[in-house]
């Protein structure tokens, strides 16, 4: 891919993590540019969670190295992730059902006027122009969380994301639990962070959902690369083989840069 | 709540202001509470009360008993008369569904994107599913459907429902695909191949309307045409009749899916658009370069050019064939305007036998990348019992034209009516 040539948003090389016995990640790779949705898919426990915590500034790696923009960064904690542009929505979705749609997007960064109070109006017009953006069909932003149903939720939740102008979102099974309507509206909203020129890391169990949205697949197993998929051009086998093993990931990936 | 401005004038221009805000809201959303309604229109509880009652009397909303959250609330979507068909429509990378009403009037509609080389089961599947969101989101559920129309992206013998080329289609072949679709959800369904759909969209509703003779073209992931005789969208034998992508135009060229060399599916499809850019762009996706190239990038926009040229070329047969007053250009491609279409005119004006009666127009479709799904609502309507015509009679009841709340579709719609009369 001659994308090489352009700084990657997002460089990871050689990322490793142990917990105790368990090898969760071992020399993993990855990259996302501007504007690229890169899908992380893997069985249970092949690692693709713990790599998006890392990401997220949950989880620190035990060797590797992580880029932003080319520049190499550490992410000690949540609010490091943000400094550096990057949102992450996690499978359970940290919302309040008893707060509205506006509270939630702000919640923990709410904006403040010039005499230090908090700006509701301003608040209330973002969000609206977030959800507008996102073309949601939530009518309302005064509406309390646990009014809406789970494909609204989900769309508050991508929509949080953006608030904050990041660099690159992380999802973590943005469809899981949802019916076809939801799950379309959430697609779209990819499309539209893609649309955005923000890079853009899904991860999911439905293959299907992933192969609609995603330029590329990474495909992880038993905390290796195993494989890296043009998904646009790339069939349902071939990514189902990859993941169960059944095919091996053909050449090894350019080396890594151990720490 | 943004204030509505106070300098209108009147009270009565105010209330009608709000009326068609209101209007506009409930067709945005599908179905709302009125509680929802008063939040989304930034109107009073009243207000919004009082507007749902004048709406309902005139027989331009529905109101029914529905629970938020435990609550008894009155749910308020736009009225339909008769009934309500469906149109699906399969492209290569998404699915479109639209609910519409006998006016043509969308009162639902939901995007969803789809995979690479997606499964006939899986995609029909998800489309079932999404018909049956789509109605509760309404309020609404299958009775109501009088028919279904589902459009694809190969050529289809209309009257077993089977994609008729073997090979152009991965995954979909030797399926019955109306009957898979009817035996889901009960209710009869209607296949036709998607550039005939928008080709019978715009001849109904859209830019080719009062034309006898016209083509619409789908410039997408692949090409196609859909060809309107006499008023009439003219599907040939096997309902191959306008497959201008399997035209040759490079004897020397790749080998097509469909086992020929050098079809014009492989000098403007998708693949053919991606791959020239590669080295300069890196890899990019169709909807990248058709984004990069609305924006003036130079070697996006080279690319969507020069295969608006070739294009241009291929029509010029079939328009010295079938002398079209006009030609419609739709699909994604489209979306690049005059980046696609001012080639593709050149290269057309520049082929065809010149006539002295009138030019042959060129013109972007009028329902942009809604013209196959809504060609799909149409085909459905057009099938069922009730004469679709009786909407001319029925228009003033539904609604007092000039009311601002539509964009004109209706009278569209009446002279749509005509149109077929004369054919």
């Amino acid at each position: 891919m001659t994308e090489a040539t352009r700084t990657p948003l997002l460089s990871m090389r050689g990322i490793s993590k142990r917990f105790g016995g368990v090898e969760a990640l071992v020399g993993v790779d990855l990259e996302v540019h501007r504007g690229e949705v890169v899908a992380l898919v893997g069985d249970n426990a092949a690692g693709k969670s713990t790599l998006a915590k890392m990401v997220a500034g949950v989880l620190t790696p035990d060797a590797g190295l992580i880029e932003i923009d080319g520049v190499p960064v550490t992410i000690p904690t949540p609010a490091a992730a943000h400094a550096l542009g990057v949102a992450t929505v996690f499978q359970e979705l940290a919302l309040c059902d008893n707060l509205d749609v506006t509270s939630n997007l702000f919640l923990g960064r709410e904006l403040r006027d010039g005499r230090g109070a908090r700006d509701d109006e301003r608040m209330e017009q973002v969000a609206r122009q977030i959800l507008r953006d996102l073309t949601s069909r939530i009518p309302t932003v005064r509406v309390p969380l646990s009014h809406l149903s789970a494909g609204q939720r989900q769309a508050v939740a991508i929509a949080r994301t953006l608030i904050g102008s990041p660099r690159l979102v992380v999802l973590d099974e943005p469809t899981a639990s949802l019916s076809v309507a939801q799950t379309a509206e959430v697609l779209v909203h990819i499309e539209g962070l893609r649309d955005l020129g923000l890079g853009v890391v899904l991860i999911s169990h439905n293959m299907t959902d992933v192969r609609s949205v995603a330029d590329r697949v990474e495909v992880l197993r038993h905390g290796r690369n195993n494989g890296s998929f043009d998904a646009r051009s790339t069939g349902y086998e071939h990514i189902i083989a990859a993941i169960t093993g059944a095919s091996r990931a053909a050449t090894p990936r350019p080396v890594p840069l151990r720490s | 709540m943004s204030r509505r401005a106070g300098a209108a004038g009147s009270q009565t221009a105010l209330r009608e202001a709000n009326k068609a805000l209101v209007v506009g809201t409930v067709q945005r959303y599908g179905g709302l509470t009125q509680v929802e309604l008063a939040a989304a229109t930034g109107l009073s509880q009243a207000t919004v009360s009082t507007i749902v009652r004048e709406l309902l009397a005139a027989g331009i909303v529905d109101t029914a008993v529905t629970t938020r959250s435990g609550r008894r609330a009155q749910l308020v979507t736009l009225a339909r008369r008769v009934g309500l068909a469906v149109g699906i429509q399969v492209g290569h990378r998404h699915l479109r569904v639209v609910l519409g009403d006998f006016a043509h009037e969308v009162v639902a509609e939901q995007m969803l994107p789809l995979p690479f080389e997606h499964p006939s089961d899986t995609t029909l599947d998800r489309g079932a599913l999404l018909v049956m969101d789509l109605l509760e989101r309404i309020g609404s559920d299958l009775e109501d459907v009088v028919a279904i129309g589902l459009g694809v992206p190969a050529p289809v013998d209309v009257d077993t429902g089977v994609v008729s080329v073997p090979g152009l289609l991965r995954g979909w072949e030797d399926e019955h695909l109306a009957q898979v679709l009817t035996e889901r959800l009960g209710r009869p369904v209607l296949v036709d191949n998607d550039a005939n759909l928008g080709a019978l969209a715009e001849a109904t509703l859209g830019a080719a309307r009062g034309y006898r003779d016209a083509v619409y073209v789908r410039a997408s992931y692949g090409i196609g045409a859909g060809i309107v005789l006499g008023g009439q969208v003219h599907r040939g034998f096997a309902g191959t009749a306008g497959e201008i992508g399997h035209v040759q135009v490079d004897p020397t060229g790749h080998i097509c899916r469909c086992g020929s060399r050098g079809c014009l599916d492989t000098v403007v499809g998708a693949n053919a658009l991606v791959e020239p850019l590669r080295a300069s762009h890196g890899s990019l996706a169709l909807r990248d370069v058709i984004a990069r190239a609305r924006d003036g990038d130079p070697g996006s926009s080279r690319v969507v050019a020069d295969a608006g040229a070739v294009i241009g070329s291929v029509l010029a047969g079939l328009g010295t064939s079938m002398n079209p007053q006009c030609v419609v250009v739709g699909g994604e491609l489209a979306e690049t305007g005059e980046v696609l279409l001012g080639p593709l005119r050149e290269a057309l004006q520049r082929r065809v036998l010149l006539n002295q009666v009138a030019p042959l127009e060129v013109v972007p479709a009028a329902l942009g990348q809604r013209a196959e799904v809504m060609g799909a609502l149409v085909l459905a309507l057009r099938s069922a019992d009730v004469p679709v015509r009786a909407e001319d009679d029925a228009a003033p009841v539904g609604a007092p034209p000039g009311d601002g709340r539509r964009d004109g579709a209706r009278e569209e719609q009446g002279e749509g009516g005509r149109d077929d009369d004369r054919g």
